[in-house]
Parts: C-alpha cells; sequence; structure tokens
C-alpha cells in the first residue's frame, strides 16, 4: 500500500512545473533550439489543461522527442536542459509507475540548466527544483526533500523576487515545512505581484494559487 | 425495515485508511473504482453494491468510517491498534505487499552518539506511525518501557526527522520496515543506529466495520479477498503494490486492541 502512495502523489505535483505559455513553432517540424523549446513549453501548456489521459501521453512523448534534439543540437544549452526538465515532467504524469526514476533525472537536468544559466526564465532552474523537492514523495519512496525545496525556492525568488511563480513555489515550500505565517505572507505578496501584471493566462493561474493558498488554514 | 435491510440497499463501501503517506483522494480513486470492480465480479454482489474510497488522513479516514454505509477498511496494522477497539474493528484478511509480505518490523533510530533507550527521558519519537501512540508505545516499542515523557508526533517528513537526530536534537525516529531497509542509501547513515526493533507485525489488514456487513456477506467479501491474486503490477492488486491477501494472524493479545 505504502508505494502504491507514493506512485498516487505522483500527478499532484506535475501539473505545477508547467513552462510559461510561448507561441506555437511557425513550422509543423521544429528545427531550432528556440523552436524545439518552444514547442515543448507548448506541449506543457496543453498538457496542463488537457483531461484526457492519451492525449496527455502523445504530448510527453512529442515533448520528449523535442527535448533528445534539443539536447542533441545544444547539449548544454541552459535552455535545452531547462525543457528537457519540463518534458520529464509530462512524462512522469503520463507514466507514474517511473516516476523514482524520472524525478531524479528531472531534478539532474534542472540542476544542470541552473549551472549554465540560473536566470534563464525568470529563474525558471531553482523553480522547478523547489516544485519537485516539495511536492514529490519524501524518502525513501522518491527525491522529495522539503528542506532542500525551501533552499531551492528562496534561490528562485533571490534572482527573481518580482516573479510570481516564484514566490508562489517560496509559499508552498514554506507551508510544506510547517511555517504557515511565512505562507501565508508569500501568497499575498504573489498575488500582489500577479494584480500588477497585464491579463494573461499565467496570471490568472498565479491569482487563482495565491487564492487558494491564503485561503487554507 | 430493518436496519440489515436498509444497509443491503445502500452502496457497501471499504475505506481506504493510509494516514501518513503520501497521494491524494483524487489520484487514488481510479484505483479504488477498478479495486470495487474486481470484489464486485468476485463476489457476485449486483453493480453499483460496491464501492472502495480512500483518506490520506487519520480524521478524514475516521470520519469515512463514521458513516453507516462504511462496512469494510483496509488499514496499516498501527491504525488498527489505535482505532480498532472504538470502532469495533474485525479482521478480515491480512494484506501481502509488495517487497514486504504480510510482517514488517519496526526499528527505532537514534544518534549513534546518543543515548539509548531507557535513557530517553524527554525525547520525542517521530514516525509516520506518530498519529497511532498506543501502537508506537505497546506495539512497536513494547519491550522498550518508555518513559513517560517521551512525546510521540506523526511525521512523514522523515529526511527532516533523520537530520534533527544528526543535529543532535532530542528526538529519535521510528521507521517502519521499507524505510529502515533504506537507511544505508543516506549520506549522513553512519552518523545513525538502531535502537530498537519491534517483532514481526503485521503491515495492513482489512477489517469488518462494527457488524454493519451481515455475516454472509462479510463471509463472501473475505473469500473473495483471499482467491484475489496479482500477476503483474499493472492488474488491480499489482497497482496497489500488493500481492494477495491471507487468513490475519495477528500477535498474541492483539485480536482485540
Amino acid at each position: 500500500m505504502k508505494r502504491w502512495l507514493g506512485v498516487a502523489a505522483v500527478a499532484l505535483w506535475v501539473s505545477g512545473c508547467k513552462a510559461p505559455l510561448r507561441p506555437e513553432p511557425a513550422t509543423p517540424v521544429p528545427a531550432t533550439v528556440e523552436e524545439l523549446t518552444a514547442a515543448i513549453a507548448a506541449d506543457s501548456r496543453r498538457s496542463d489543461h488537457e483531461p484526457d489521459s492519451k492525449v496527455r501521453d502523445q504530448l510527453a512523448a512529442d515533448a520528449g522527442r523535442n527535448a533528445d534534439a534539443c539536447i542533441a543540437r545544444a547539449p548544454q544549452a541552459a535552455a535545452c536542459l531547462y525543457y528537457h526538465a519540463v518534458a520529464l515532467g509530462l512524462e512522469v504524469r503520463a507514466h507514474p509507475t517511473r516516476a523514482g526514476e524520472l524525478l531524479k533525472t528531472m531534478l539532474d537536468a534542472a540542476s544542470r540548466a541552473d549551472a549554465a544559466d540560473p536566470e534563464y526564465d525568470e529563474a525558471g532552474p531553482s523553480r522547478i527544483r523547489a516544485l519537485v523537492l516539495t511536492r514529490a514523495p519524501g524518502w525513501p519512496l522518491g527525491p522529495g526533500d522539503p528542506d532542500a525545496g525551501l533552499v531551492a525556492a528562496r534561490r528562485a525568488v533571490a534572482l527573481r523576487p518580482q516573479y510570481p511563480a516564484n514566490v508562489l513555489a517560496l509559499a508552498e515550500a514554506l507551508a510544506k515545512t510547517g511555517d504557515a505565517a511565512g505562507a501565508r505572507d508569500c501568497y499575498a505578496r504573489a498575488r500582489d505581484l500577479a494584480q500588477a501584471l497585464p491579463t494573461s493566462t499565467d496570471r490568472d493561474d498565479w491569482l487563482r494559487d495565491a487564492e487558494k493558498g491564503l485561503q487554507r488554514k | 425495515m430493518p436496519m440489515t435491510t436498509l444497509l443491503m440497499a445502500a452502496v457497501a463501501t471499504l475505506v481506504f485508511c493510509a494516514p501518513g503517506y503520501p497521494g491524494g483522494a483524487d489520484d487514488a480513486q481510479p484505483l479504488m473504482d477498478q479495486f470495487a470492480k474486481d470484489t464486485i465480479a468476485s463476489t457476485g454482489w449486483s453493480a453499483g453494491s460496491f464501492a472502495a474510497v480512500y483518506d490520506p488522513t487519520e480524521q478524514g479516514g475516521l470520519a469515512k468510517l463514521g458513516n453507516a454505509d462504511s462496512v469494510v477498511a483496509f488499514m496499516p496494522y498501527a491504525f488498527y491498534v489505535q482505532h480498532g477497539d472504538q470502532l469495533h474493528l474485525t479482521p478480515l484478511a491480512e494484506a501481502d505487499v509488495a517487497g514486504i509480505g504480510t510482517e514488517e518490523r519496526w526499528s527505532l533510530v537514534g544518534a549513534a552518539a546518543g543515548a539509548t533507550p531507557p535513557a530517553l527521558a524527554g525525547y520525542t519519537i517521530l514516525s509516520v506511525a506518530g498519529y497511532a501512540p498506543d501502537f508506537v508505545r505497546h506495539s512497536a516499542l513494547g519491550a522498550l518501557n518508555l518513559p513517560a515523557d517521551v512525546k510521540i508526533e506523526a511525521s512523514g517528513q522523515l529526511l527532516s526527522a533523520l537530520r534533527r537526530v544528526v543535529a543532535g536534537e532530542k528526538v529519535v525516529v521510528l521507521l517502519d520496515q521499507e524505510q529502515a531497509v533504506a537507511l544505508p542509501t543516506l549520506p549522513f547513515a553512519a552518523q545513525l543506529k538502531v535502537l530498537a526493533q519491534s517483532p514481526p507485525l503485521p503491515v495492513a489488514l482489512v477489517v469488518a466495520v462494527d457488524s454493519r456487513l451481515p455475516a454472509p456477506r462479510a463471509k463472501a467479501f473475505q473469500t473473495a479477498l483471499l482467491k484475489m491474486k496479482s500477476t503483474s503490477d499493472t492488474d488491480t492488486l499489482g497497482s496497489l503494490r500488493l500481492k494477495r491477501f491471507v487468513l490475519p494472524q495477528l500477535p498474541a493479545h492483539a485480536d482485540k486492541p
């Protein structure tokens, strides 16, 4: 039963690792690093709102292929390493029974992206690490480690303090490690930061997440 | 109308209680539905007459078990020891868990250079089973005679708990078998030591709740459970990381918690 519970938990956290909305690629077959990462970002966004598991499987497979192609073209590029982590997040959602192995690879990809360019996608590598470490099942079932998640979230906020997703990740990490007051402050700050931005899907999602966090006791 | 007839008309429900372990009810529900479907097929009960639900919290599990249609439950042995008497639980079957078996030993882990039992006065025991202090004191650590002021707290964040042990806090951690086996994988494993171990104890039980299920149906349900067997990790039991169910063999004096 216990191991199953770890598996069942996986789908909870993957949706939070979504990438920001990017334009659809201009060509049907992505060729450049920019096109490939844009295609993965689009798959990630679609998967987040896709109710059909078969479609999510296809999106995960598509993102995986594009991530492999990106790494083959530019193995050290922060963009490829970062979107490799994003693609692995989709794969975890599609294949939760392989979560343990995939999560570790995902954390590794995010760490390598962080080493290449910590500020990529508004400190995205640290943000992804924070979300995975905070939400994944903990030792010994998975690589979840709330203490390390808090460190990664603080790093993301230190790098890009005005980006609402980073502040939301910190709020979640604080809540998980028992600092309810700190979490509330961060949820309120994330809401204020999002409200100051122009209308967008991301802004709506951040506001919704902040309100949900503020409603928790 | 007799109460049993009324209950027969309702949907008999199995509650999976899993406090202390990760996982949400929404994620688990498809597996619960499949388990209920297999049970119906095996017992010959009418379609829609049996359901299964999951709750990852102690209080949520207790609330669900308070419903009159909750007639059977799947629970860790710790939950059974803690609440079996109050809820009038009768074991029907014992789970054979993949990679563990039907029984497991619990291990009390402390700092390699720290206090050893019985010198644990003022310490806190952290464990996923911390919600069940009766289980911790009397089943898992019954032979230790813990000091009265030892605190017992529930914690699913064992890595943090073990770091607190290594940092010298007055904390010890009670690990289940799977957790204890993984102990050597920690980078700071050398700074930890096993202070005590429980006798083999059941991992999880399926129980009847307060005789709400009429005896013939309880027997039919038990027979169906004992027939179930996992043949791959993707069938119903395999997805639940279960191999099969066996007749319950509780430790001495544990049949009435």
